[in-house]
């Protein structure tokens, strides 16, 4: 979808994206040119059909900052939600009370698993590091794990 | 004043941007697999998983390197099939590694994701509606897995489709002209008669059709050491498909006890339905070979 401001006869760049509210997008374009500034508000299904896709609506800077952030969160997925919240998913985090920790190497591989199966990778690498007697995951750890379990 | 095609771009989003940018990482992520594979039905019930299983199983004997991507993800059997319910996923530098089998299959399926007790389910804004958005969440999931997990050099990688004649054109539509195709039917007339619309639904794309497979083709009686029938079709006329039949593969009672517990048959070679899928495996490949690769 596109907006043109016509009386500048110029195409409208996306400025803002709010936060769903309701199912609800709010999008707000303006003109270069002559800076009037239009809203697009989605209905649910609109959101909904777009969301499907699996792309991020925004501005381009934020789509990077959402991309940039991956490995700490999945809240950038559009399949952030997708699994249900069962024990089994995330027996590593609550089960297990040593902490371990990530180094920058091995957490910037982290970002790179699906956010829908990354919360069961991480407790799974973590439960491998443990039994091998580590408390910091590092790549020579995801290396060991990836030997070990054959792939 | 301008029209849609003189404005570069969507002035923000870039959201067709974003579709390309997906199609062209699960281009990269397959460019090292010979052949794509989808074997579907259109019926569900027929085995097409079990069958995907142990062809993969028959080409893996023969030295080629196989993987299974379980398409199925409402329904998923390949991770308690191929005893890789408790899989780990491990990121190497660029790609998730993928989970293998115990004969070095590598198998992805949302069953090593999900316990078998919950559902997938998609967080929606649009309640009630997900008939109107689901199928298009789940191919964008499709693209995510094919994109993000390190399929490698592979001779074959193999789709265990869903069931449905719809969705089996759906995911022809998604898999691209690469794919060839390979149905499964059972000697009974209305499988016959679904998978029909199968192939019908099928021939008006680009998708190849390698031909079909009939399943549970009688049982294998351990007791007597012969295959006798399971269904009235079994005595009668051959399914007419209108393609080529690759061979047919008796139920064995014994297979289907070891695949719910996840443990590959070693004496499989030395039986009736093991040499049935030998030939299905062969007949399968050498369809493949004999069938040019249309231009990507």
């Amino acid at each position: 979808m596109k907006f043109l401001c016509v009386p500048c006869d110029s195409p409208m760049k996306l400025q803002t994206v709010g936060p769903p509210e309701r199912g609800s997008l709010s999008i707000v374009y303006s003109c270069p040119e002559c800076g009037y500034e239009i809203a697009m508000l989605t209905n649910a299904y609109e959101t909904q059909a777009v969301q499907s896709l699996g792309v991020r609506i925004g501005p381009e800077t934020s789509r990077a900052e959402v991309s940039a952030d991956a490995g700490s969160s999945a809240a950038g997925c559009p399949f952030a939600s997708m699994i249900p919240a069962t024990e089994d998913t995330q027996r590593g985090q609550v089960a297990d009370a040593t902490p371990v920790r990530w180094t920058a190497a091995a957490e910037a591989r982290l970002a790179n698993v699906p956010a829908f199966v990354r919360p069961m990778a991480k407790a799974g690498i973590e439960r491998y590091a443990r039994d091998n007697g580590c408390l910091e995951v590092d790549e020579k750890i995801l290396e060991a794990a990836r030997e070990f379990f054959g792939m | 004043m301008k029209g849609y095609h003189d404005i570069v771009g969507d002035g923000g989003s870039g959201i067709l941007e974003q579709v390309a940018e997906q199609r062209s990482r699960i281009a990269d992520g397959l460019a090292g697999v010979r052949h794509l594979v989808a074997v579907g039905s259109g019926k569900g019930g027929v085995g097409k998983s079990t069958l995907t299983l142990h062809l993969a199983g028959a080409l893996r004997a023969r030295g080629l390197r196989i993987a299974i991507l379980d398409a199925d993800f409402n329904g998923p059997s390949q991770a308690r099939m191929a005893g890789v319910q408790e899989a780990l996923f491990v990121p190497g530098a660029h790609k998730v590694s993928l989970p293998r089998s115990r004969n070095g299959i590598a198998v992805f399926s949302m069953g090593s994701v999900i316990p078998e007790s919950e559902a997938l389910d998609f967080q929606s804004t649009a309640h009630g509606e997900s008939h109107t958005w689901r199928a298009t969440r789940e191919f964008a999931l499709l693209g995510e897995i094919l994109a993000s997990f390190e399929w490698g050099t592979l001779d074959l990688l193999m789709f265990d489709l869903p069931p449905g004649a719809e969705r089996t054109v759906q995911y022809a539509d998604f898999l691209g002209p690469r794919t060839s195709f390979l149905l499964v039917t059972i000697p009974s007339e209305v499988a016959r008669g679904v998978v029909a619309r199968s192939v019908a639904a099928l021939s008006k794309g680009p998708s190849r059709l390698l031909g079909y497979v009939e399943n549970m083709s009688g049982y294998y009686c351990r007791d007597c050491n012969a295959i006798k029938p399971l269904f009235d079709a079994d005595r009668g006329r051959p399914a007419d498909l209108r393609i080529p039949c690759l061979g047919t593969v008796p139920f064995d009672p014994e297979l289907a006890r070891q695949c719910d517990q996840g443990l590959p048959l070693a004496e499989l070679p030395n039986t009736p339905v093991g040499r049935a899928l030998d030939h299905v495996a062969q007949q399968l490949l050498d369809s493949l070979e004999s069938t040019r690769e249309p231009s990507r």
